[in-house]
């Protein structure tokens, strides 16, 4: 293999190694950035210069564990607040009193079993239902992801790109451009296909992607990795650390329990008059 | 083994060896490495050094930017700030203090 063989297949899996020591969003894009400047400045073995790539993600990981708590990139005011909110249908009362303050550079988890209402809360937070009581209040953009998909099966992946980007303002190829990076940061290149051919897990990326399009600073994410692989799985919630570290309020519904110690808040709607639980990080 | 010792020595230093560098001025990984190395101290692998740098950083004893390069990708610089430069004041003067005693507990005249 030549050198930069060598290197290139050391970073990829100081990359997965790091993922797997929860070592991602900033910190992971630092730690690779560097790692791959340095092999290329000195041209040294990546095995020589830092160790086999487990044991040096395993070092950092450790490094960062053990580190003062980085200051909590400064958490303001609210971004997302919903307050009291009551939503009952067909006399069955579904949400009773949800409470929920969102920063920007905090990401909130709802959880609870199927049924309790966390779809609705996400679409009374995005505006697509009113809540019987309560109130809910955004400010900045808004981005939604809804757990199915709702796309145009005859339009191009592009086209769904360009359509909402117009909707927060883009230009046509300023929407494709962002959408396009955003897509990569999932392991996704768009391509010509209409978006009915594409596979369940590629529509579902580009539900996320429509979602993040034109930088919203509030995030409404519900449960949007089914048909995901295990990688992409991983890809989404690099993204969703991103999003926090850049200020952004992110609520993500989910009922996969691996992420939730690394969330700011956890919302369980399993539980009777459901207050957002803070948690330290 | 020689150079095992020397390794060990410079582990307890080598934070305040990166900073006093970073003191001549502003530098990325590489760089500091290559003037450590140029020091006589020996070569600084990547994975050593990085760590230091983070936890040097991490204390907010160095600060860094990334800066676009002409050729390749953008670089990661360190400068020190004023606390680290307050720190290495001080461990330096410590460090010249520790030094004599080792060299006087070392030197073949019996000491008074």
């Amino acid at each position: 293999m030549s050198p930069d063989g060598a290197a290139a297949g050391w970073l990829d899996d100081l990359g997965r190694a790091l993922r797997r020591e929860n070592v991602d969003g900033w910190h992971h894009d630092q730690v690779l950035a560097e790692a791959r400047q340095h092999l290329a400045d000195s041209g040294e073995d990546p095995l020589v210069a830092f160790g086999p790539a487990v044991d040096y993600a395993r070092l950092l990981a450790g490094e960062l564990a053990g580190a003062p708590v980085t200051p909590p990139p400064s958490v303001g005011p609210a971004r997302l607040l919903v307050e009291g909110v009551v939503k009952t249908y067909r006399g069955r009362p579904v949400l009773t009193g949800v409470d929920l303050a969102v920063a920007g550079g905090e990401v909130a988890a709802v959880i609870g079993p199927n049924g309790v209402g966390k779809s609705t809360l996400l679409r009374i937070c995005a505006g697509l239902e009113s809540p019987d009581a309560g109130s809910v209040t955004v400010t900045g953009g808004l981005g939604y992801c809804p757990q199915r998909p709702a796309l145009v099966d005859l339009l191009r992946a592009e086209e769904h790109m360009e359509l909402v980007g117009a909707g927060r303002g883009l230009s046509r190829a300023e929407a494709r451009r962002h959408g396009a990076r955003l897509a990569a940061d999932l392991d996704w290149v768009p391509d010509r296909r209409l978006v009915g051919d594409l596979s369940g897990g590629t529509r579902q990326k580009l539900n996320v992607v429509l979602a993040a399009l034109g930088d919203p600073a509030v995030l409404l994410l519900d449960e949007p990795y089914q048909g995901f692989d295990g990688e992409s799985f991983l890809d989404f919630w690099e993204q969703v650390w991103h999003w926090r570290d850049e200020g952004r309020a992110v609520v993500v519904v989910t009922h996969r329990p691996e992420q939730l110690k690394r969330v700011d808040r956890v919302l369980d709607l399993g539980r009777e008059g459901a207050v957002a639980r803070r948690r330290s990080r | 083994m020689a150079d095992d010792r020397r390794a060990q020595w410079l582990r307890g230093v080598l934070d305040l060896c990166v900073l006093a560098e970073l003191e001549r001025g502003e530098s990325y990984g590489y760089g500091v490495a290559q003037a450590l190395e140029g020091l006589g101290l020996g070569p600084v692998p990547g994975g050593t050094l990085y760590p230091v740098l983070g936890r040097l950083e991490r204390a907010e004893l160095i600060r860094s930017r990334w800066v676009d390069s002409a050729a390749g990708p953008p670089r990661k610089y360190y400068a020190v700030t004023a606390d680290g430069q307050a720190l290495l004041a001080r461990e330096r003067e410590q460090w010249a203090g520790f030094a004599a005693r080792v060299g006087t507990a070392l030197s073949q005249a019996a000491p008074r």
